[in-house]
């Protein structure tokens, strides 16, 4: 019989590592409001894409969802970008209700296209490891969701280094703090859009394939990742990598605390709850200001 | 056009909506335009918040699903006929729209989409949890509503659909006519001068706060009472068909389809939706393509159709706002005015 105590360290230690996984979600979201100023509604079902294209790769060749992770990558960076070429890029002066509607638009035709193709059954992507954990200290930790996450601090860490050491890293930068700035300087604004989106593309559907040996995979799944990426871009402030990082492991925390302490019903709502207060008193994010 | 052959098309098509039902006797037809009604309602007064006073709220759905949940369980429960416990549903949803104003009206653009958004979400799961009065995520099945009597003498038993069928056409005439009389009285011309320029309208004396908060309980109180109408119509209530995010999204798209602040805007999102998305869910669209000859019933592709066609039906919405968005972003009844005012221009 664990101590509460145990229980309780337990709750938060799998919460920061589902929060990696989040803080991945918000960054991609976080990136892509920063350079275009575009709330991106079709996040999760660009996450559930990423789930499906797992599944199928495990199923059908039988590649480990955390490999597949390297070819997921590089196909929704060009999914990600094409969608800006393709559509953001003509919207990118209009209303912002309307882009934002546009991307719930784009949202809906993923995820009922994919019920179109592979109906809204259930899936479940079952590894030798879906369900091993193991124990450090006394308190136990899901395998797949500690494999994940040092993953997602991989891919952060790289994401920070190319932001602040590479040309392009520093180019979509000042196209988030000023695109009319960076456009006098000879940036490609619209270049920086399509790669920006690539990028919240990529890191999306590379959450979506490191949660899918453990999560169910449907059509309809993204939306609530979607609401997550929200909250946690927000708690950050928009536009913050580092505060999404932050964003998420807190968001992380507080879900799998206040499942354990009050019930796993109601965690939802005490993220909404929290939500709701930093847009009423820290509008601008936890960090104060939404710069990258 | 005319003013005066507008009005007559008007009298025109309300005269055939009322003489419908001695006409037609299909249910599935009853069915379609009550949903058609429905959805008109809903878009019409989302518009009067979010395409008159220019406030996308996407949580619109917390209204429907309050007027739906007050009225099922008080006819569950306290055996209060519907059509009296609706009120009781438009008085929470009054205070629901207080409590979310003054919340979300503090803030702009697309922090209010995000707070109104996670209001509708608590208030979902809410009605998820709280499962001793909502019955959770199974929800409430009403097998037979009360028959409607005036002075003891049974006006309608509500076993057809007829009597549905004409609530929601006076419903949605009432809806149309108070958003029409709204936006032509100066609580209108306040809603859109916030819509226009919030800090214009303020420094000109306009409260901004007051009149969204007004235009918000106008907006809610209609989605309130369709709540309640469309709870007692197919006798079943849950949290994902009254109070999903879907359901909020759908109401938004209707009036971005028709052509958002404008009055018939949402009734023309509903013909263009409704029917096709209902066609695809009852699977006639799949039945239509099998008669063609285009593609046989037995085929491998014939019987993926006719599994999986039905399940898509929103895919229709996904495309239409893209499309709409792209190329006609003022929605099918702007677009129409803007071709109409060219060709008066031609022929000037």
């Amino acid at each position: 019989m664990p101590s509460g105590m145990t229980v309780f360290f337990q709750a938060v230690l799998s919460g920061v590592l589902i929060g990696g996984i989040y803080a991945l979600i918000g960054i991609g979201m976080s990136i892509i409001f920063g350079v275009m100023r575009i709330i991106n509604f079709a996040h999760g079902d660009i996450l559930m894409l990423g789930m499906y294209l797992s599944y199928y790769l495990f199923a059908l060749a039988g590649i480990d969802p955390f490999v597949s992770v390297l070819i997921i990558i590089p196909i929704m960076f060009a999914f990600g970008a094409l969608l800006q070429k393709v559509f953001i890029n003509r919207m990118l002066d209009a209303l912002p209700q309307n882009q934002l509607l546009l991307t719930i638009g784009l949202g809906l035709i993923m995820s009922n296209a994919m019920m179109l193709a592979f109906t809204s059954d259930y899936k479940i992507l079952t590894t030798s490891y879906s369900s091993a954990s193991v124990t450090l200290a006394g308190i136990s930790i899901s395998e797949p969701l500690a494999i994940s996450f040092l993953i997602t601090a991989g891919i952060t860490a790289l994401l920070y280094w190319f932001l602040t050491r590479t040309d392009t890293g520093q180019a979509i930068r000042a196209t988030a703090q000023d695109a009319q700035a960076a456009q006098l300087m000879g940036i490609n604004v619209k270049r920086m859009g399509m790669i920006a989106f690539g990028i919240g593309g990529a890191l999306a559907a590379t959450a979506g394939a490191l949660i899918s040996p453990t999560y169910y995979i449907y059509p309809q799944v993204g939306s609530a990742f979607t609401l997550k990426a929200f909250v946690i871009t927000v708690m950050g402030g928009m536009g913050s990598v580092v505060g999404a990082t932050i964003g998420g492991i807190i968001i992380g925390g507080t879900e799998s605390v206040s499942s354990v302490c009050i019930s796993s019903g109601w965690k939802d709502v005490v993220v909404f709850a929290v939500f709701l207060l930093v847009l009423l008193f820290k509008p601008a994010g936890l960090m104060g200001k939404s710069r990258m | 056009m005319g003013s005066r052959l507008s009005n007559i098309i008007l009298l025109l098509t309300l005269a055939a909506l009322f003489f419908f039902p001695r006409f037609v006797a299909s249910p599935y037809a009853f069915h379609i335009m009550i949903l058609l009604f429905l959805s008109t309602i809903v878009g019409t007064s989302w518009n009067i918040i979010g395409g008159y006073t220019g406030q996308y709220s996407i949580g619109h759905a917390a209204y429907f699903g309050t007027g739906a949940y007050v009225t099922m369980v008080l006819m569950k429960d306290k055996q209060i006929p519907p059509w009296l416990g609706v009120w009781a549903g438009v008085a929470l949803v009054i205070i629901i729209a207080l409590v979310i104003g003054s919340i979300c009206f503090r803030l702009r653009g697309p922090y209010f989409v995000l707070a109104s958004i996670a209001v509708a979400e608590i208030m979902r799961l809410s009605a998820m949890n709280l499962k001793e009065l909502t019955n959770g995520a199974e929800g409430i099945l009403a097998t037979e509503l009360p028959a409607f009597r005036i002075g003891g003498r049974v006006i309608t038993d509500f076993v057809s659909k007829t009597p549905f069928y004409y609530i929601s056409l006076v419903l949605a005439i009432v809806t149309i006519v108070v958003a029409f009389l709204v936006l032509h009285s100066k609580l209108g011309y306040c809603f859109q001068a916030i819509r226009e320029d919030q800090d214009a309208a303020h420094a000109l004396g306009i409260n901004p706060t007051f009149y969204k908060n007004a235009a918000l309980v106008i907006s809610a109180i209609f989605t309130g009472i369709a709540g309640g109408f469309y709870a007692i119509y197919v006798g079943f209530v849950d949290p994902a068909t009254v109070m999903s995010l879907d359901i909020s999204v759908q109401i938004v798209l209707v009036c971005i389809i028709g052509g958002i602040g404008t009055i018939y805007g949402p009734l023309i999102g509903s013909i263009l939706i409704v029917p096709i998305t209902e066609a695809l869910r009852s699977n006639l669209i799949a039945e239509a393509i099998f008669k063609t000859g285009m593609v046989s019933q037995e085929s491998h592709f014939g019987s993926f159709l006719k599994e999986n066609l039905a399940h898509a039906h929103a895919l229709i919405y996904g495309i239409l706002v893209v499309l709409v968005i792209l190329f006609m972003p003022e929605g099918v009844v702007g677009f129409q005015r803007k071709l109409w005012s060219k060709w008066n221009k031609g022929l000037g």
